[in-house]
């Protein structure tokens, strides 16, 4: 019997207890799938395949339509009904169909029988060769056996032949029957191969478009759990096994699941498409199969920063490009700042940051402006003399010499300079050291002033001292005297006219005109308004003769002046003052505010006690000089100018070769209110260098030091897209190749920019930035009208260097660049001297050969003899008859008629200047080499054939272009032609 | 309402928060009869009460509402990381509450005359099945609910993997360790990370042959066993829990300590300047340099070393500890008092540090002996 059991618990209320917690339990189960199920980029899969889905059909009712409208297609479908028509009247029932199957079935008996037995045989042959070998026992037996089974497959054989025969000839009687018929259904299927394409991909994506198993098929495969297998919305990925991702402790592979969400990216369907699905915006660069960053190859993340393994929009790491974008995704996206990851994707605004990783070695990223910008913007500003930066290792320094200033400059100017740069000249790339938002303070200000006679003091004392270590740069300046007083109105029209302007500009500049990298081509040496406040007419006449003589260093060029050309410049140029300028006042030397400052100094190394006591004993120039080298020393002048007795200094800002790296977390934000983000702080940082000492007790000797260079927007922008450019882990795999090619660029490249080639040249189609002036001095100077001149200044400045390598022999080039002769006589810009040295000439030539892909520095040898037949076709082709060379071409000191700007280069020149090849392929297309050249077609391309005269050499066109090629070649050897007198002085 | 913060923000300060804890502890868990008298007196053991209980989960409650109404204590509360801390502080206060309860109504019960409790249960017999089994069932599935829900509502905070170049700041250890990561602002590692936690496990085992009261078996009491049961709960709550909570919510970037409404600004500086016992001794009494003798040097500490260990015991016995001795014998006495002033020594250096800046008793950092 049972009894009624001892409870602690009523158990009917555990049971509910127990109910209620299990189904709870179920729900939070269900949630937990559901939980884990829903997933971001489901959302878009599902969403983009409703786009796809629409995207198919338009096209596939576009292609039906197209297709529907064609008159062939449309007879096609009476045709092929017809041909159906009569091939069932006649074929089919010729073919009686019951008696072709029984012909059939027996067939297949047939082979079926004869697989027996040849089975049985070849068992009977092995039964017979074992026997035989084996010593004989059941030979006769085997034997027979063989020959039996033998003699059956034989029938079999026979009998199955004839029936397969028989079926052959059948298929073939039904084949010729229903020719036609095929041969339509075959043009059927060509007209309808696009639009099947489509169909199939609908079939494949939409379930209207489904069969009843594939739908349900459809649907089950997506579901949570079952979707394990193969469902239709799962993560894509790109894995990129070449560009590790380094964990620290192990290196992975880079994997991007950035096209998870975005589906569209590769597909230019999607151009209009919202996002993420938009198509990327440049596919011929980028991503195509074809593109030079193949979607495989290069994935997303390596260019563009970012998470790649993240699935949602906040751990793929985005990153807003304004406060305002940062707001709104944060409302849409749920996004927010993931500062675990190093490596965020970078903002659109310094999207091209991201190009420099691979591209470091080039001086010109095509296609990237803004980086460019900030590239150029770095070296113009000079930041690597006091950052060292990986790339302009060994770069000049960006500042004059400063070894023989007293020569040049006066201490008053010198004082006004420093103290603000801009207000002498408002886009000078000096910057301000003085009055900057940290030392503006009244105290600051005092104490800025008499560090700043300091300075100068110090500068003045050392100039044209015979410095210890750059023995060649010691010395002062020897300056001659002026022979004749100069005309300033010649001078200015010099100016205008001899290529000055390729690097300088005369006039005022608002800081606010737009920064581009023309802009900073023709702005590649100082803006020379108010000249005469700063320097002598002595010293500009003994420059502008020998600018090397005043610093070996320098990148100002020798324009071959006459000693009269150079004093009208000089006289002009000193004309130029500022007088606002000249009259700000400076305040006198304080000695007591000095003392101050020097006793800061002599603390850092002695006691205080000792320090006043050292001060007692000096005197009051050698307090300024003193505290001159010091305070050089702390804002780093020496940096950017060769000053006597810092020749052994190291650079005193933080290296950025890994700038962009630098955890954010490193970067001082002081009280600033900026985002944390390293372009907020690049950007703030460059708009105001001391803005983080803002709110900070500091000593003077501690406050920040980098000067403001009075960026712009604009230009702060393009440094720190520059700046996050500069990191540390590089995709080694994709790094462009250093191939001798490539370097031989590279390095012309940096020489084109250091001179500033493209200040009147077009090199690789950037440049010619003089033209502006080219074109005023027309109008001013050449009574050109505006409209004119337009059209007329490529012909009036210097040329479009497309095609150099290919074009002229390079023993020329080397010659001509370390000496230039003239060439265009009716030019006006000179080609400068510029004092290079073997090597860099050497760079220059090898950089236009290799641009254009020669790899021959030196041209094939034509002989001057020429058969006489030719001699004289060529003449005539020549002469007035025909083409007119000479109308427009100088022949030695034969100038053609007409005005100038209709004059072609020398043909006394041709031999030893022009490559042979080159010149065959000119006369063919010049428009081909030199898009826009004056230089008439007279071999139409179009109708190449055609083109020539039809009298000479046969009409034969090669040998004509030939003939003239070679004659050309002998024009400096006729006789009574002087050859062109190098006339670069006088032109 | 920012007054109130700056007031909180203040007090929550250590030099400020630790002395006055160790003040108010003893007197709420009282280890003595005077104290307990006092505790009577001032009607502490009213927070052992049903209304006590309602009272003190109700300010707790309202504490963490006027918390959660400033950003900076929201921000650190609300960090996937933290909230178990916050879970933790509500368990705790709640356990401790429900077992002193039931402690001091045993009490009651026993002064009266009555037996406690407990002994109203069956003797010699649980019901394990169904009813055990059946309530630990419904309370693993309870459980289970509550992990699904969590790991739901509030995701793992996982990171990037670790950068050694980068590390974190602040640096915390885990939250179970992070009393031990206090103890390393007070000792150098060897004490603070090796001997006090042996100390700690040989002493844990030692307290069956060290506690030799019978009373108190199978039944909460407090007044049986407030000797042992305050140490427990100053070593528990105070040493154990509250540095956890310390080191969780109020340490912050550098290690430095902010007030549950201070923003936790990476830049903060603080005066962490610290002196050790011979300086005091020789530079700031005696006014003279430290001696070159480094024996000489540390005589101070060593002499307050032995003292501590050495004559502290002789004299506790013959005063405080009298009856104690009596009932221990020598050698129980012995190893009571050894880990009784060792453990000890921990609440004085932080009192020592927070008040007197005091880094070390011995500084010996040519052999890295410093205590």
């Amino acid at each position: 019997m049972a009894e009624p059991q001892e409870r602690h618990y009523n158990i009917e209320r555990l049971n509910m207890i127990f109910a209620l917690a299990s189904c709870v339990l179920l729900l939070a189960l269900v949630w937990m799938v559901a939980d884990d199920y829903s997933r971001e980029w489901k959302n878009y899969q599902r969403d983009f395949r409703a786009l796809e889905i629409e995207k198919t059909r338009v096209k596939y009712d576009y292609a039906e339509n197209e297709l529907k409208a064609k008159e062939e297609y449309r007879s096609l479908g009476d045709h092929l009904k017809e041909a159906r028509k009569a091939f069932d009247a006649n074929c089919r029932s010729a073919l009686s169909a019951g008696a072709q199957k029984k012909l059939a079935v027996e067939d297949d008996l047939l082979n079926q029988k004869y697989k027996f037995a040849k089975a049985e045989y070849d068992a009977a042959r092995y039964r017979y060769e074992t026997a035989k070998a084996n010593g004989g026992a059941g030979v006769g037996q085997a034997q027979k056996e063989l020959d039996e089974t033998g003699l059956k497959l034989a029938s079999l054989k026979s009998a199955l032949d004839r029936s397969s025969q028989q079926l052959a000839d059948q298929k073939k009687t039904a084949d010729a029957c229903g020719a036609r018929l095929k041969d339509l259904e075959r043009q059927e299927r060509a007209f309808l191969q696009k639009i099947n394409i489509f169909k199939r991909k609908l079939a494949k994506i939409d379930p209207n478009e489904m069969n009843f198993t594939n739908r349900i098929a459809d649907m089950v495969r997506d579901l949570p759990i079952l979707d394990l297998a193969n469902p239709n919305f799962k993560l894509q990925q790109i894995v990129l096994k070449d560009i590790p991702e380094d964990l620290n402790f192990a290196k992975v592979p880079t994997v991007d699941r950035c096209v998870t969400c975005h589906l569209g990216i590769s597909n230019p369907d999607y151009k209009d498409a919202p996002q993420p699905f938009t198509t990327h915006p440049n596919l011929g660069l980028y991503l195509g199969n074809n593109s030079a960053h193949p979607l495989d190859d290069f994935g997303c993340t390596v260019c563009h920063g970012g998470r790649g393994r993240g699935t949602d929009f906040a751990s793929a790491v985005h990153t807003p490009s304004s406060a305002r974008q940062a707001r709104e995704w944060e409302k849409k996206y749920h996004w927010r700042p993931l500062h675990h990851w190093e490596k965020p994707m970078l903002p659109m605004t310094h999207v091209e940051a991201g190009c420099f990783q691979c591209h470091a070695g080039q001086t010109v990223i095509k296609g990237a402006e803004k980086l460019n910008l900030g590239l150029n913007l770095i070296e113009k500003a000079g930041c690597y003399a006091c950052h060292e930066i990986d790339r302009y290792k060994n770069w000049p320094k960006p500042g004059p010499d400063l070894t023989k200033l007293g020569s040049k400059i006066s201490k008053s100017w010198a004082y006004r300079w420093i103290e603000d740069p801009h207000a002498f000249r408002s886009n000078t790339w000096m910057p301000a050291f003085f009055n900057q938002s940290n030392t503006n303070d009244p105290q600051s200000v005092k104490r800025g002033e008499q560090e700043i006679h300091a300075i100068v003091a110090y500068l003045f004392q050392n100039s044209g001292k015979p410095a210890a270590i750059l023995e060649e740069n010691s010395g002062d300046f020897a300056q001659a005297e002026i022979p004749s007083a100069g005309d300033p109105q010649k001078g200015k029209e010099l100016v205008a006219s001899i290529g000055c302007l390729g690097c300088h500009r005369i006039e005022p500049l608002s800081q606010d005109q737009p920064a581009t990298r023309d802009i900073l081509r023709r702005e590649h040496g100082p803006n020379l308004v108010g000249l005469g406040s700063k320097t002598s007419n002595k010293w500009v006449y003994n420059w502008l003769k020998n600018p090397h003589a005043y610093n070996p260093d320098t990148k100002m060029p020798s324009l071959r002046l006459s000693d009269q050309e150079a004093a009208d410049i000089g006289a002009y140029l000193v004309s130029l003052r500022a007088d606002v300028y000249d009259k700000t006042t400076i305040p006198p030397v304080d000695e007591t505010v000095l003392n101050e400052i020097t006793v800061d100094f002599l603390k850092k190394t002695e006691t205080e006690g000792a320090a006043r006591a050292k001060l007692a004993t000096m005197s009051l120039d050698e307090k300024l000089s003193y505290c001159g080298l010091r305070l050089i020393r702390q804002y780093g002048c020496f940096s950017c100018h060769n000053i006597a007795g810092f020749e052994k200094e190291k650079p005193i800002g933080t290296a950025l070769t890994e700038e962009g790296s630098r955890p954010v977390e490193r970067l001082d934000f002081g009280f600033v209110p900026i985002d944390h983000t390293r372009e907020a702080w690049f950007f703030q940082k460059l708009k105001d260098p001391r803005v983080f000492d803002g709110g900070k007790v500091k000593p003077e000797d501690e406050k920040l030091r980098m000067p403001n260079f009075h960026f712009s927007d604009e230009e702060a922008e393009a440094v720190t897209t520059a700046l996050l450019s500069f990191v540390k882990e590089v995709p080694e795999a994709k790094i462009v190749a250093r191939t001798p090619r490539n370097l031989a660029i590279e390095r012309g490249q940096q020489l084109v920019r250091t001179l500033n080639c493209q200040g009147c040249h077009i090199v690789e189609k950037e440049g010619g930035a003089i033209q502006p002036s080219v074109k005023e001095w027309l109008v001013n100077y050449n009574n050109t009208s505006e409209n004119e001149a337009g059209a007329v200044v490529p012909s009036f400045s210097p040329p479009d260097l497309i095609g150099e390598g290919k074009k002229v022999q390079s023993a020329w080039l080397f010659h001509f660049i370390h000496e230039p002769t003239t060439v265009r006589p009716w030019l006006k810009a000179r080609m400068p001297t510029y004092a290079l040295d073997n090597g860099e000439l050497n760079d220059l030539v090898q950089y236009f050969v290799a641009l254009d892909g020669e790899d021959a520095l030196f041209e094939e040898n034509i002989q001057g003899a020429l058969p006489e037949e030719e001699h004289q076709a060529a003449e005539k082709l020549f002469g007035k008859d025909y083409f007119d060379c000479a109308k427009c071409h100088i022949i030695g000191s034969q100038l053609p008629g007409g005005s100038p700007e209709n004059w072609a280069p020398d043909f006394a020149l041709a031999k030893s200047r022009l490559r042979p090849e080159w010149i065959l392929k000119w006369l063919t297309n010049p428009q081909d080499l030199l898009p826009g050249t004056r230089m008439p077609t007279y071999f139409d391309p179009a109708g190449f054939d055609a083109a020539g005269p039809e009298d000479i050499l046969g009409g034969d066109e090669r040998k004509q272009i030939r003939a003239l090629r070679d004659y050309l070649l002998t024009l400096t050897q006729q006789p009574g032609d002087q050859p062109a007198q190098p006339s670069a002085d006088h032109p | 309402m920012e007054t109130i913060k700056h007031f909180i923000n203040t007090v929550c300060r250590p030099q400020i928060i630790f002395p006055v804890i160790l003040a108010v502890f003893f007197f709420i868990f009282p280890p003595t009869e005077r104290l307990l008298a006092a505790n009577k007196k001032l009607g502490l053991y009213k927070l052992w009460t049903q209304k006590g209980g309602i009272a003190l989960f109700c300010g707790l409650i309202l504490a963490f509402v006027f918390g959660l109404t400033d950003p900076n204590f929201t921000k650190i509360v609300t960090k996937p990381d933290n909230v178990p801390i916050v879970g933790l502080i509500f368990l705790i206060v709640f356990f401790v509450w429900f077992s002193m309860k039931q402690a001091w109504e045993n009490d009651a019960r026993i002064a009266q005359g009555g037996k406690p409790k407990e002994a109203d249960d069956a003797k010699e017999k649980i019901l394990v099945w169904p009813d055990l089994v059946y309530i630990e069932f419904i309370a693993l599935i309870l459980c289970t609910v509550l992990l699904i829900l969590w790991s739901i509502l509030l995701k793992a905070p996982l990171e990037e993997p670790a950068n050694p170049t980068v590390s974190p700041n602040p640096s915390k250890a885990p939250w179970y360790f992070l009393g031990l990561q206090e103890m390393l602002v007070y000792f150098d590692p060897w004490i603070a990370g090796v001997l006090f936690p042996t100390v700690i496990i040989i002493g844990m085992m030692a307290i069956p042959y060290l506690d030799t009261n019978k009373k108190g078996g199978g039944y909460y009491s407090f007044a049986q066993r407030k000797t042992a049961v305050s140490i427990f709960m100053f070593y528990w709550l105070v040493l154990w829990l509250f540095l956890i909570t310390v080191g969780t919510f109020l340490r912050g970037p550098n290690w430095n300590f902010f007030g549950p409404f201070e923003p936790w600004d990476i830049h903060k500086l603080e005066a962490l300047t610290n002196i050790n016992l011979s300086d005091l001794v020789y530079m700031t009494w005696l006014k003279q340099r430290l001696p070159q003798n480094i024996f000489l040097r540390e005589i101070g500490g060593f002499l307050v070393l032995l003292f501590y260990f050495g004559a502290l015991p002789l004299v506790l016995a013959k005063t405080w500890f009298k009856e104690l001795y009596a009932r221990l014998g020598p050698v129980r006495y012995s190893i009571f008092i050894v880990l009784l002033l060792l453990s000890v020594s921990l609440p004085i250096k932080m009192f020592l540090r927070w008040v007197f800046n005091i880094k070390y008793i011995i500084a010996i950092p040519e052999f890295f002996f410093n205590i």
